[in-house]
């Protein structure tokens, strides 16, 4: 696994497979097929971050962005044969269910104040 | 590191056609007041995603693998549910497709040969994080009235300057496709150590593992000796570039090893395995466990005060409501006592 490590570089080519058992790694081509579908995720969630109104799809859309973030990890994690990649995206979904508990919290004390998940009612904290 | 255009997956301008097709797309899909186009916003962002995927094919035509099916089947649901996410109006359906996206994803995971996070992600994303999403959604909206139930509010119902972050999302993602496909050029390295040694050094075990069968092997290194550590830093000194090593009779170990004591082995370039270099990952393993593990206990505990404090700020307005909710059961009984039994309805 490590001689696969030493021969994968970002602009490289093929790797070559010392180990035949292990299973392919992704070409630099390929994984650009990931990141490109990576991207575009993370680049929806930002639109819809921006656009909606509403509180909760405003959270929503930051989950949108972790996953981006998690597959380019697992694509990453897979082209250089290793399990970083997936050990982050661990840290990623823990991080992700805290972010869960404590937005929707705060969500819920936000409408109990406003009775409205419009994001504009509280256009005053811009100060 | 700078690649011409012609070494590039895809052609740029056809990917910065497909990045504006698919900000018109998005922007057509955006909730409105009015009659809403959203199919013909998907299409167009659906043509703006096949522009781009059909570039990918065929820039990758020069021998190199291509995805399989599955992948291009996954992908276009995940973005599909993604784009539909961000579009519908009802947040419910929204929680739902993003369902679709994060099952399309766990599809993508599988692809990636992840099958443990695949799963995990099905099951901590769409059976849990999600389902609380949808107990939120139907907690905090505002019951319809009787006589609309389809009735939208005036916040779902219009998205906030759709022109202008769909702009400022796509020349992003225009933005970060070129980075990725361009790479980054050369970035300068430290002057005077090579950092891979560096990080070898101090690795422990790596060194030992990788280069002592070698050496016993070969007889470069006798049965009672072993990779010198230096007594005052713990390092092995190790030099890649002219594959030296410096080893210490196993007999002094309990002294400190100098350079002096230690002999210094060079192994033939043939012997020298190809693989033994410090990764990026050891070594920012090795600085945030070796140089900082205080901030991983002060993150720990950083987490958990503030899974504490929501639970207490949750806790003591729950028991507010609960209490204005008695106060205004006593008011109603009041009342109702007050009508008498014939005028209360």
């Amino acid at each position: 696994m490590h001689a696969l490590l030493a021969d994968s570089t970002l602009t490289g080519g093929l790797l070559t497979l010392a180990q035949s058992d292990f299973p392919h790694a992704l070409s630099t081509l390929t994984l650009n097929h990931y990141l490109f579908v990576s991207a575009a995720m993370f680049a929806l969630g930002i639109i819809g971050f921006l656009t909606r109104r509403n509180l909760i799809i405003m959270f929503l859309c930051t989950e949108l962005m972790f996953q981006a973030a998690g597959l380019a990890l697992i694509a990453f994690g897979r082209y250089h044969l290793n399990f970083d990649g997936q050990s982050f995206v661990i840290f990623v979904l823990t991080i992700a269910a805290a972010e869960a508990a404590m937005a929707l919290a705060l969500v819920v004390l936000l409408f109990r104040r406003r009775e409205s998940l419009d994001a504009d009612l509280w256009a005053e904290l811009k100060g | 590191m700078n690649l011409a255009i012609a070494d590039l997956p895809i052609n740029p301008l056809l990917l910065y056609i497909a990045c504006a097709l698919g900000a018109v797309g998005v922007i057509f899909a955006m909730p409105r007041r009015g009659n809403n186009p959203a199919i013909v916003g998907g299409l167009v962002a659906a043509v703006a995603a096949g522009l781009v995927v059909l570039g990918l094919t065929l820039g990758s035509g020069r021998g190199e693998p291509t995805p399989s099916v599955f992948f291009y089947i996954f992908a276009l649901l995940a973005l599909g549910g993604g784009l539909r996410m961000i579009t519908h109006p009802k947040p419910v359906y929204a929680a739902l497709y993003f369902i679709l996206t994060i099952i399309a994803s766990s599809g993508l995971y599988l692809l990636l040969s992840a099958e443990f996070m695949a799963f995990a992600l099905v099951v901590i994303y769409a059976g849990a994080i999600i389902i609380t999403y949808l107990f939120v959604i139907m907690l905090a909206t505002q019951a319809p009235s009787a006589d609309d139930v389809d009735a939208l509010s005036v916040y779902d119902a219009s998205a906030h300057e759709p022109i202008a972050a769909s702009a400022a999302g796509f020349v992003l993602l225009a933005l970060l496709t070129t980075m990725l496909f361009h790479g980054t050029p050369d970035l300068p390295t430290r002057p005077g150590i090579d950092s891979s040694d560096a990080i070898l050094a101090r690795l422990p075990g790596k060194v030992d593992d990788a280069l002592t069968p070698i050496l016993l092997a070969n007889g470069l290194m006798n049965e009672d000796e072993r990779i010198a550590r230096m007594a005052d830093t713990g390092e092995v000194m190790i030099n890649s570039a002219k594959h030296t090593v410096l080893v210490t009779n196993a007999e002094v170990a309990g002294e400190a090893p100098t350079r002096e004591t230690g002999r210094l082995v060079e192994v033939p370039a043939e012997l020298w395995p190809s693989d033994l270099s410090g990764t990026n990952v050891e070594g920012l393993g090795l600085n945030l466990l070796g140089e900082h593990p205080m901030t991983i206990e002060i993150a720990g505990v950083v987490l958990l005060m503030a899974m504490l404090g929501a639970t207490v700020l949750a806790r003591k307005q729950v028991d507010l409501e609960e209490e204005a909710k008695a106060r205004q059961a006593r008011h109603l009984a009041l009342d109702g006592a007050i009508a008498g039994p014939g005028g209360a309805n």
